[in-house]
């Protein structure tokens, strides 16, 4: 007689040993041969780790030798607590689609690899779903990470409840539910999830998947411009356009949005649809770019409060304390300047060495009403945001970049997109905002200048600004940027003397 | 500097009590009879005790320490016994406990992690092997082999060869285990050899159950003691002339005594086959993996095999009277070297058989044999040694497993992402690499010597920080010859647990005698946490009484060092500024920083059962967490990039016209204010909040958020 043999993939925290605990004493309630063992190490401090029982079937002797290890295709079910460890044991060629029942949680922890990539760093899902939908014989697939929380209770509790419903093992579910009262650690919550995962498993129970909704932003009086932009432009970018003029409008207000129009009519004017949908974007975006009024604006708009108490679950009656963290320096203060005050000041922090190095500390408790009110007269400052330094210095970057779309639009609508694209490096504050400048800038003078002076083919140029951009978001000391940067200086020719 | 979370409490008050093994300890009073269950290493534990041992020890380290701390929860039942228990505080002196069985009839068993603490334990292990032993010696050694394992990959064989210690490598069973560690007790005696049993990683935690008996009291111990101690002997020190004597014994007396031991005994299991012109010779501990190979193949039950629950010493006549008449016999024996091979081609090349011997040829040098090697090494010895066997079923059914994981992983493109182990959520040594992360900002890269323990972690993503690891309590003692010849001064890093084992000596002692100009930081969480959170020297809650038996700082005073800082670890842009000072000092001697910080899991053990029975009763409780304002971050990452928390996550951009994802902190915070602390002291975002939430709010709260909620409500854009 052969043992089901059951591979367990989990993440250090979700369970797993407790789980092979409630598998191990449900089979001896039922006086079947069972085996587990487990390889935890140091797996509890978040890495991936696995476990592996076998259990014979009813009548088989109990002193068969059961093996230790799981082999290649010989997996009946395999439990996975979250995606990825799924996709691991799909890797490592135990779940095989002539044999093994896949049971895993849809839901994705991103590895620590994935989460520190400067843009988006995830694993494709969908290669994820494929190999699961291709390697495996059943799958019994759903958020368990979800359930758990619907039920209460925790991931495992889950995951043995939908074991449980596979009816992969010879147990009853008496004999599961016997194990976590016997068990006795909370119970409660364990048999509610327990439920949940087989109501899942035996599809008794359906699932919202949850959904990541954009907000937009909420501004009236703006109906005016929207007409025009529908009159104008291509439905196709109209979503962005639309979003875009709200934005500008709360960002600063109606003229601004229209500034936002006017600057679009010169990219409409290529004829275009995709390149201006994506000017469209990131134009908005760069528009209403961050500076501690706008910090201040999103600190106080009225949607805040409703926001962060779902965020941290604070429940109807429990009072709320936020604190925020400031730290502005002398180029923030100097930002909201005038340019020529602006321009003293940082001339005064170069002398004095305290640039970059001078920071005010600020805890800010935005639950109070001073506080709030601190915040709240920083926010009302935008109508003096025309006359600061920041919106003449990004004034300036935005027509080059529009400018640089513009020229390169005739050339090729492939390089002109990439240029547009390339706007996606300038965000955040501070010294990110910094580095994500600098390396626009060096793209911009290395690179697309050049390529624009006619010293590269448009094609090579579309492809060069790409790798650039590529590059840029490898690593935050720019080191790869510089070595493509490189590579690209040695293939175009060298700038002719006559130029200047 | 912000406020930070709940109060933590002094090194010398911190204990575990959550941690409990209520059932184990259940489990080792099980009498004549009753069934035991558990894991593997929980059996060992009743076995000693079944085999009235006097005295227990080790030192923690996964797979083993489970032996000694179930026992360490055990009190009442070693006192009913008067078994001594002795949490030692490193593995030498564990060895060293065993020398209580030179001179008097006593049992004893002591644990430790194999290869490691063996190394560690080595110079008493040869001083205790040399005179031998009177009463029986067990050393239970966790080989720490093969997936899952986070040591250097080394056989503890190598030692029981050298040392002449028999050494077990029991069938993964727990009536073979239990067996096992009883027949070590009187192989022991009966050849006055201390003996060892390594189990691996899988076999410490395999589930099973065998036929339980009553523990024994021991003859001599706590509750029966000597009037006088053992007559003086200079046989029994380890000193010449007895040295010379001893090797002797060793060879002439005690290897032989040993060798019949073992067939008089049967310790070495031969499984019958029809097949009798093959044969394969197997360790213990690598059984079940051969087996259901065999059965893979579909000749299981036909080939003869030798089950090598003692593979050292092997038994001569044993193995020459299973070879005999063979045509090839397969030796089956993870790790290198060949050791068990080397010495069946000697017994076989002396004795003329001609049988020929397969091993390392067909099976793998180096690394673990899983289902998959030795699969393959059976094929390949089939092949050669007996190919009116047919195995092209078998053979085909491998090597469509073969092919169906490359297809898996062209499917999957390529490697997928590592999920390397890190820092838990709130962990008080992450603030401490964010800190030195931001100081390499300013000085650029430095000369960083890591250690064994959680902080190793850092050599990891997304840290990266660390350039060698010599073992535990070693990192300052590594750094002896780096910082001479480096223009920036060397920080090594290093645990309360490290510096109890080997850095106070090793490190400290020989940087201060040799005058180093080092930085030193000292994790003080309270726990050798890596291990399961044991007690060390610094921890109160030793399970005797509550009180420290030895302070960290105290003792580097009183050892002369002169740059001494106790920062708490929360607190980055402190921890920055210490270290900045540190690194440029004019003091040349030793600088040491304790980091204090009680070890979060043990922490969040504590209080969560006190938090939520103050909630059970009604009283005001804050809870803190942090967040992140999804409409103000950007999607840069630099505060995962710097901090690398479980808790701090990404999530799709809720901004239309964004795509990348941005930060988020997720419901596992436990609100230990490094995002906080990690945006401020690198001037990163304004898009961190902390959170308090009150629970249970009394009236006058309720009052306050009302009217504010009102005003604010009313000012909002």
């Amino acid at each position: 007689m052969k043992p089901v043999t059951i591979l367990i993939g989990a993440l250090g925290g979700d369970g797993g040993g407790v789980l092979c605990d409630w598998i191990v004493s449900a089979a001896q309630s039922r006086g079947l041969a069972v085996q587990a063992t487990q390889i935890p190490g140091v797996a509890q401090r978040t890495g991936a780790t696995t476990y592996y029982v076998e259990v014979m079937p009813a009548g088989a002797a109990t002193s068969s030798v059961l093996a230790l290890n799981p082999a290649m295709g010989e997996v009946d079910v395999a439990l996975a607590t979250e995606l990825l460890e799924a996709g691991r044991m799909i890797f490592n060629g135990f779940v095989t689609p002539d044999r093994t029942t896949l049971i895993a949680s849809t839901h994705r922890v991103l590895a620590i690899g994935e989460r520190m990539a400067m843009g988006d760093g995830s694993f494709d899902v969908g290669k994820l779903l494929r190999a699961v939908k291709e390697r495996s014989r059943e799958q019994i697939l759903f958020d368990m990470d979800q359930a758990a929380e619907e039920s209460g209770g925790v991931i495992n509790a889950v995951l043995l409840g939908a074991l449980a419903g596979s009816g992969k093992l010879p147990i009853p579910d008496s004999a599961f539910e016997a194990a976590i009262r016997h068990a006795g650690k909370s119970v409660d919550t364990n048999l509610a999830a327990f439920a949940f995962g087989r109501g899942h498993a035996r599809g008794e129970l359906e699932q919202a998947v949850r959904e990541h909704r954009k907000r937009q932003t909420a501004v009236q009086g703006v109906e005016d411009l929207i007409e025009r932009a529908r009159r104008t432009y291509p439905a196709t970018s109209l979503d962005v356009v639309e979003e875009g003029i709200r934005r500008l409008t709360a960002y600063q207000d109606r003229s601004y949005a229209a500034l936002y129009l006017d600057r679009l009519d010169t990219i409409q004017a290529l004829g275009a649809a995709d390149l201006l949908r994506e000017v469209a974007r990131h134009l908005a975006v760069r528009m209403s770019f961050e500076d501690v009024i706008r910090v201040a604006q999103a600190k106080t708009s009225a949607e805040r409060m409703a926001r962060v108490r779902a965020e941290v679950r604070a429940k109807e009656q429990e009072p709320l304390e936020i604190t925020e963290h400031f730290k502005p320096g002398i180029e923030e203060i100097a930002a909201v300047l005038p340019p020529a005050l602006a321009q003293r000041l940082l001339a005064w922090g170069e002398r004095s060495g305290s640039l970059g190095k001078t920071y005010f500390s600020m805890h800010v408790r935005t639950t109070t009403i001073l506080g709030f009110a601190r915040l709240r007269l920083v926010a009302g400052l935008r109508w003096w945001r025309p006359r600061t330094s920041r919106y003449v210095e990004e004034r300036s970057e935005i027509e080059r970049w529009l400018g640089q779309i513009r020229d390169a639009a005739p050339l090729s609508l492939d390089f002109a997109r990439e240029i547009a694209e390339s706007a996606r490096l300038i965000k955040g504050y501070g010294d990110t905002h910094r580095r994500g400048l600098d390396n626009y800038r060096r793209i911009a003078d290395e690179v697309i200048a050049p390529a624009l002076a006619g010293r590269m083919t448009p094609r090579a140029a579309a492809d060069a600004v790409a790798s650039a951009r590529v590059a840029a978001l490898a690593d935050p000391e720019g080191q790869s940027l510089s070595k493509t940067l490189a590579a690209i200086a040695a293939a175009t020719p060298p700038m002719r003397q006559a130029a200047e | 500097m912000l406020d930070q979370p709940a109060a933590q409490l002094p090194v010398s008050q911190r204990t575990n009590p959550e941690r409990s093994f209520t059932e184990e300890v259940r489990a080792l009073r099980l009498g004549d009879g009753e069934i035991f269950r558990g894991e593997g290493i929980l059996a060992v534990t009743k076995a000693i005790l079944q085999s009235g041992v006097a005295y227990v020890g080790g030192y923690q380290g996964a797979p083993v320490s489970h032996l000694v701390d179930v026992l360490v929860e055990s009190q009442d039942l070693l006192d009913e016994l008067g078994v001594h228990l002795e949490t030692c505080t490193n593995e030498s002196s564990a060895a060293a406990l065993l020398g209580a069985s030179i001179n008097y009839p006593m049992r004893g068993c002591v644990t430790w992690k194999s290869i490691v603490g063996t190394n560690v334990a080595a110079d008493a292990l040869s001083n205790l092997a040399s005179p031998g032993v009177i009463g029986g010696a067990l050393i239970v050694v966790g080989e720490d082999y093969g997936e899952g394992a986070s040591v250097i990959q080394e056989r503890t064989q190598a030692y029981a060869l050298k040392s002449s210690v028999w050494l077990m490598d029991p069938r993964p069973s727990l009536p073979t285990i239990v067996r096992c560690t009883e027949k070590a007790f009187e192989l022991s005696e009966a050849t006055n050899t201390p003996v060892m049993m390594e189990l691996r990683i899988r076999a410490c935690h395999v589930t099973g159950e065998f036929v339980a008996r009553d523990n024994v009291p021991p003859a001599i111990s706590r509750n029966h003691r000597l009037a006088e101690p053992a007559a003086h002997n200079y046989d029994r020190i380890s000193h010449p002339p007895s040295t010379y004597a001893h090797e002797k014994i060793k060879v002439e007396v005690r290897q032989p005594a040993a060798e019949r031991f073992i067939v008089e005994h049967g310790l070495n299991e031969h499984l019958s086959g029809e097949r009798s012109d093959l044969g394969i010779i197997v360790q213990g501990g690598i059984t079940n993996v051969l087996v259901r190979g065999l059965d893979r193949l579909e000749v299981e039950g036909k080939i003869p095999t030798l089950v090598l629950n003692v593979t050292h010493p092997l038994a001569p006549d044993q193995i020459a009277d299973f070879c005999k008449g063979k045509r090839a016999v397969l030796i089956v024996e993870e790790g290198a070297p060949d050791y068990i091979e080397q010495a069946i081609h000697v017994i076989l090349r002396k004795r003329d058989i001609d049988t020929k011997v397969y091993g390392k040829d067909v099976l793998s040098m180096a690394g673990e044999y899983t289902a998959e090697v030795v699969t393959e090494g059976l094929l390949k010895f089939f092949a050669q040694s007996a190919n009116d066997i047919d195995l092209s079923g078998p053979r085909e059914r491998f090597e469509a497993a073969r092919a169906g994981r490359a297809e898996a992983q062209r499917l999957l493109g390529g490697p997928l992402p590592l999920r390397p182990p890190g820092f838990c959520v709130g962990c008080p040594e992450r603030p401490v690499f964010s800190a030195i992360k931001l100081l390499e900002r300013e000085v650029g890269k430095v000369h960083i010597s890591s250690d064994i323990g959680c902080h190793s972690f850092a050599t990891l993503a997304p840290f990266n920080l660390g350039n060698s690891i010599l073992g535990f309590g070693m990192s300052l003692a590594a750094a002896g010859a780096v910082a001479p010849v480096m223009q920036k001064r060397t920080i090594s890093v290093m645990g309360d647990g490290g510096f109890w084992h080997n850095g106070l000596l090793s490190g400290v002692a020989s940087s201060m005698f040799n005058r180093g100009d080092r930085v030193l930081v000292i994790m003080q969480n309270g726990y050798t946490s890596a291990t399961g959170a044991q007690f060390i020297p610094n921890t109160s809650g030793n399970r005797r009484d509550g009180e420290t038996t030895s302070d960290i700082a105290a003792t580097l005073k009183a050892m002369g060092v002169g740059w001494l800082r106790t920062i708490r670890t929360y607190n980055v842009g402190t921890m920055l500024k210490t270290l900045r000072e540190a690194m440029s000092t004019d003091d040349k001697g030793l600088k040491v920083i304790v980091a204090d910080g009680e070890c979060q899991l043990a922490r969040q053990r504590r209080i969560r059962p006190q938090v939520a029975a103050q909630l059970k009763r009604g009283e005001r409780v804050v809870r803190t967490r942090y967040g992140v304002d999804d409409e103000v971050c950007t999607g840069d990452h630099s505060c995962i990039r710097l901090s690398g928390c479980p808790s701090l996550v990404v999530k799709p951009s809720p901004d239309p016209l964004r795509s990348d994802p941005v930060a988020s902190v997720n419901n596992g915070c436990v609100g230990c204010g490094l995002c906080g602390e990690v945006a401020d002291a690198a001037v990163l975002c304004p898009s961190f909040y902390k959170a308090d939430i009150v629970q249970n709010a009394t009236w006058w709260d309720r009052l306050k958020w009302r009217v504010r909620s009102k005003v604010i409500g009313a000012m909002a854009c």
